[in-house]
């Protein structure tokens, strides 16, 4: 699990324990993401903050004997009561942490142990100490998916308890709960119309909103807006920016995906709806009326100057320098992370610091330094494409404001879309969301994301066929929730493929 | 070149010794009173050479030296001055180079992956080895680092292999960080001194044994590790080979945790004062951990501060004053600002300041006939030369001695006699990864070599890059 499906799991497991939680070492990102399997790998201090957490845990979920009987689903006030209690606390709450039944032998284990402890202190503590250790177990903490026999290499359908959890895992960031964990003891989960009915109960459930924000947040990088220099921004060299801008544009471009997509909306709303919900903080840089009142409420942003994600201060914060804006960073983000295109570093050696006009020179807006400063040849080859898109945001200040005017110039924010199914010249970033939004390219990246995100690794080249079919259908219908529903049930998602015992 | 340390051993007919990684034959089990220990302080961006080197005679082409012990403060470089009251127990060393990335920088030129020069030095600093190219995303460390490989080597039940302390301040998703368990997995970084203290005290605490129910739960703390070490166990075969790896990894781990709880000293939990800055709260906590062997590695990762901290302006930051603090040798096409040549400065003594206060608490704690400064070695290195991002005439600080085994009260210059892996690039001194099998042997480690075991010049010259730099010990 990474670290947001633990903490996620143990919230949604116990949900009225609230306990301080040490920090958990980061989890290792692989492009991009933060829940690849193969990165998953123990420490030292990982172990101990696992069984630190796993011991506060059990504490407050066994704090006092009512929350023990719920446990252990009866009174342990007799020897054949005791015997009942113990086998119901650990094959129920066995069943709910390991995501399936647990195994005779599993069972038999857990319950020895509980007799054990029971007899050296007394039930309850007993019933504290084996969930200590369920917590720790590799049941609970990783996702193992046993293999069944089978032909090393042949692609063999998911069992219904690993595909339960590979859909919750995936959906909610976090453990099934127990109607999907019968839906597989029930065998409904064999077929892709059972998938299919299942992920739908799961996405109209609250905890669905985590797998918009979760990915979206991942993919388009909107969470460095708190992290890194950004964190560090002061009004001293950004005049819109005080201490509260960073987390309320984070939180503003979340409310938006979350509410957007978790209310049945589609991939083109992303990049062209106006709708936003703001607190005062973001009313102030969209320069729109202040919400009477505090915390965040939804208004319509103008549609002469605001569109989807890509007009937002979240993402146009964090593609800028302190300070200025950069067009080839906020182009690369364009091409890195919409169109999956892999990024050429700058030549050594090269000039990275924002570029600046000098005294003798009079007035210039950042476009025209830019412009300067990509002119030779050596660097076209890159920043023709970089600077198409990045020229289209010079609309929005390094803040995110919206500015017609550039160190007292008119702003030019033309620009081209290059390398793409939509290559054409535009105006300005409404135009430039308008037409990446009806993109093929940017559907497809989206898919192979998608699909990375699902799977926790990077699908195969044998795949990719089935990444041209999302995509296509992704086209047809652009509603996020089909799509989903489209994954969940494509053989990726359903299938394995045995590795074998060596 | 990559080439496997055990392969090299092996090939050397030294096999045997690798027997020594194992945590159950280590030499160090012996009854040894006072252990050897390593800090690595690791700060960023370099140092300005003004500020740091000092004027030795004696011919370019040798290892000159000078004694630090009989000069007043004012003769000492602005960033060593700060180390003056140590200057018995100093090696200032000029002259080293990061051969192992500058020859990782030429292979990247020629096959392409991420270039950045910085992520490569950050990747390559205590790894001395290629770093681990990734599709999309900056480079990571593509080997064990020295503190991991010391720590897997010196751990024991009680005693944690390492702790890596301080700054994330480049989070792993956008530049690697510096200590690394293996290739891309990054070492845990504990950034927070009150978990880090609760780390050690989770050690040093008795694991209960009293009367009272709570007590009693407590002492059950190793019976539900056991419990969990057992489920691993069970598992581990129904899953595939990397599946059962995965397992047999944590599961050692698990056990590892069992057998080191209340095993440490009681005395140890007692007497670190935890307030004041947080480097120096760090500086504490290493003391701490040393004086109840709690660890013998530690390597703590400064922080980049803002610049109001070092006495200048907020407009600016560290890394926008770096590419301009070298007259003659900027880089990125910036130009040369004396304000950023200061600024660079300012941040070197501060860094020197927070690295005194370490030297200070280690030698507070009286061991065997010494202090714990006297037989620790105590490393301040950087991932960059010059915050202008050259990767020669490295610049650094070995301290302590490390139970006599450096013979320090020293500036030691060596000679730049090796060709460079880069073109147009000046001749380098002896490669860094050579301080680290210095380090190795002062460990009592037999090793030859750490890390690449050699690059090419660009003249064609093979440019060794194992055995330890002899100079430096007693």
């Amino acid at each position: 699990m990474s670290n947001g499906e633990y903490l996620n799991a143990l919230a949604d497991l116990f949900p009225d324990v609230h306990v301080d939680v040490p920090q958990l070492p980061q989890d290792t990102f692989v492009a991009g993401f933060e829940n690849s399997a193969e990165a998953q790998k123990p420490s030292d201090v990982r172990i101990a903050r696992f069984e630190s957490i796993a011991l506060l845990y059990s504490r407050e979920a066994t704090r006092d004997a009512g929350h023990v009987r719920a446990l252990a689903g009866c009174d342990w006030d007799s020897p054949s009561k005791v015997t009942e209690c113990a086998n119901h606390f650990v094959e129920t709450t066995g069943r709910r942490l390991f995501r399936r039944p647990l195994l005779p032998a599993e069972r038999d284990r857990f319950v020895a142990k509980l007799h054990g402890w029971r007899a050296t202190i007394d039930f309850e503590a007993a019933v504290r100490l084996t969930l200590g250790a369920m917590l720790q177990s590799p049941q609970f903490l990783y996702r193992p998916e046993p293999e069944p026999a089978g032909d090393v290499g042949a692609i063999v359908p998911l069992d219904g308890y690993s595909m339960a959890s590979r859909l919750s895992f995936f959906l909610w960031e976090s453990v099934p709960d127990d109607a999907a964990i019968d839906a597989a003891a029930h065998d409904r989960l064999g077929t892709a119309e059972g998938v299919r009915a299942e992920a739908e109960r799961m996405l109209d459930d609250e905890r669905a909103r985590r797998v918009y924000w979760s990915f979206h947040r991942q993919w388009l990088g909107l969470g460095r807006i708190t992290e890194e220099e950004h964190s560090q921004r002061t009004g001293e060299v950004d005049p819109e920016w005080t201490a509260a801008t960073s987390v309320s544009a984070r939180t503003e471009s979340q409310l938006f995906v979350e509410n957007i997509l978790s209310k049945g909306g589609t991939f083109e709303e992303l990049f062209t709806s106006r709708r936003a919900w703001i607190d005062r903080e973001m009313a102030r840089i969209y320069g729109v009326r202040e919400p009477s009142a505090s915390g965040f409420s939804e208004v319509s942003l103008p549609s002469s100057e605001r569109a989807g994600l890509f007009t937002r201060v979240a993402f146009l914060g964090s593609t800028s320098h302190r300070g200025a804006t950069s067009p080839p960073i906020r182009g690369n983000a364009i091409q890195l992370r919409l169109l999956c295109q892999a990024e050429t570093p700058p030549p050594p050696g090269v000039d990275l610091s924002p570029p600046k006009s000098s005294p003798s020179d009079g007035p210039k807006t950042n476009r025209m330094l830019f412009e300067e400063r990509t002119s030779p040849q050596a660097c076209r080859g890159c920043h023709e494409g970089l600077n198409g898109f990045g020229f289209g945001f010079e609309r929005y200040s390094a803040s995110g404001a919206f500015q017609t005017l550039d160190h007292g110039l008119p702003v030019d924010a033309r620009g081209s879309v290059v390398g793409t199914d939509v290559d054409r010249a535009f105006d300005g970033p409404i135009q430039l969301s308008d037409t990446l939004a009806k993109s093929r390219a940017v559907r497809r990246c989206a898919t192979l994301q998608w699909m990375r995100y699902a799977l926790g690794r990077a699908p195969e080249d044998a795949e990719l066929p089935a990444a041209d079919a999302l995509t296509d259908a992704f086209l047809r219908d652009g509603h996020i929730k089909a799509f989903l529903l489209e994954l969940v049930t494509s053989p990726s998602f359903r299938m394995r493929r045995l590795r074998g015992p060596t | 070149m990559k080439t496997s340390r055990r392969n090299l051993l092996r090939a050397l007919g030294l096999g045997a010794l690798c027997s020594l990684a194992g945590k159950s034959s280590s030499a160090l089990a012996d009854p040894t009173p006072v252990p050897p220990r390593v800090v690595f302080f690791v700060t960023p961006h370099g140092h300005v050479p003004n500020a740091w080197t000092m004027p030795v005679t004696g011919p370019t082409d040798q290892v000159v030296s000078r004694s630090l012990a009989d000069l007043p403060a004012s003769e000492l470089s602005a960033v060593l001055r700060p180390l003056h009251p140590f200057r018995d127990r100093l090696l200032a060393i000029e002259g080293l180079s990061h051969t192992s990335v500058l020859a990782d920088v030429a292979e990247i030129t020629r096959t392409g992956g991420d270039l950045n020069s910085h992520s490569i030095s950050v990747a390559g600093l205590l790894t001395g080895a290629r770093a681990l190219q990734r599709n999309g995303a900056p480079c990571t460390g593509g080997a064990r680092s020295i503190d991991q490989e010391l720590a897997a080597r010196t751990s024991a039940p009680g005693r944690f292999g390492s702790r890596v302390y301080g700054a994330d301040y480049v989070p792993n998703a956008t530049v690697a960080p510096f200590s690394f368990l293996g290739p891309g997995q990054a070492s845990p970084i504990v950034g927070d001194p009150a978990t880090a203290f609760s780390d050690l005290l989770g050690y040093a605490a008795p694991a209960g044994g009293g009367a009272s129910r709570e007590e009693m739960l407590a002492s059950m703390r190793p019976s539900v590790l056991d419990t969990v070490a057992r489920e691993y166990e069970a598992l581990a075969p129904r899953l595939d080979a990397e599946g059962r790896a995965r397992l047999e990894e944590h599961k050692n781990l698990v056990r590892e945790l069992e057998k080191s709880l209340g095993t440490a000293k009681p005395k140890c939990d007692v007497g670190v004062d935890r307030t004041g800055h947080t480097v120096t709260q760090f500086m504490r906590l290493a003391k701490m951990a040393f004086a109840c062997d709690l660890t013998r590695v530690i390597t703590y990762v400064a922080p980049v501060p803002q610049c109001p901290e070092i006495g200048h302006s907020a407009a600016t930051n560290v890394h926008g004053y770096a590419h301009q603090s070298i007259k003659g040798d900027t880089s990125c096409g910036q130009t040369y600002d004396p304000v950023a040549e200061a600024a660079l400065t300012d941040l070197g003594i501060w860094y020197a300041q927070h690295f005194a206060t370490l030297l200070t608490e280690l030698d507070s704690v009286v061991e065997g006939s010494g202090t714990l400064l006297d037989h620790t070695a105590v490393v301040w290195v950087t991932e960059l030369a010059t915050p202008t991002h050259q990767m020669h005439d490295v610049l650094t600080v070995l301290a302590g001695g490390c139970n006599g085994f450096f013979r320090t009260g020293r500036y030691v210059r060596y000679p730049r006699t090796f060709a460079n892996p880069l073109k147009d690039k000046p001749k380098t001194g002896p490669a860094h990864n050579r301080l680290f099998v210095s380090l190795l042997r002062a460990m009592g480690q037999p090793d030859a070599v750490f890390g690449t075991r050699e690059a090419v010049g660009t003249d064609g010259s093979v440019v060794p890059m194992g055995g330890p730099l002899e100079e430096l010990h007693a």
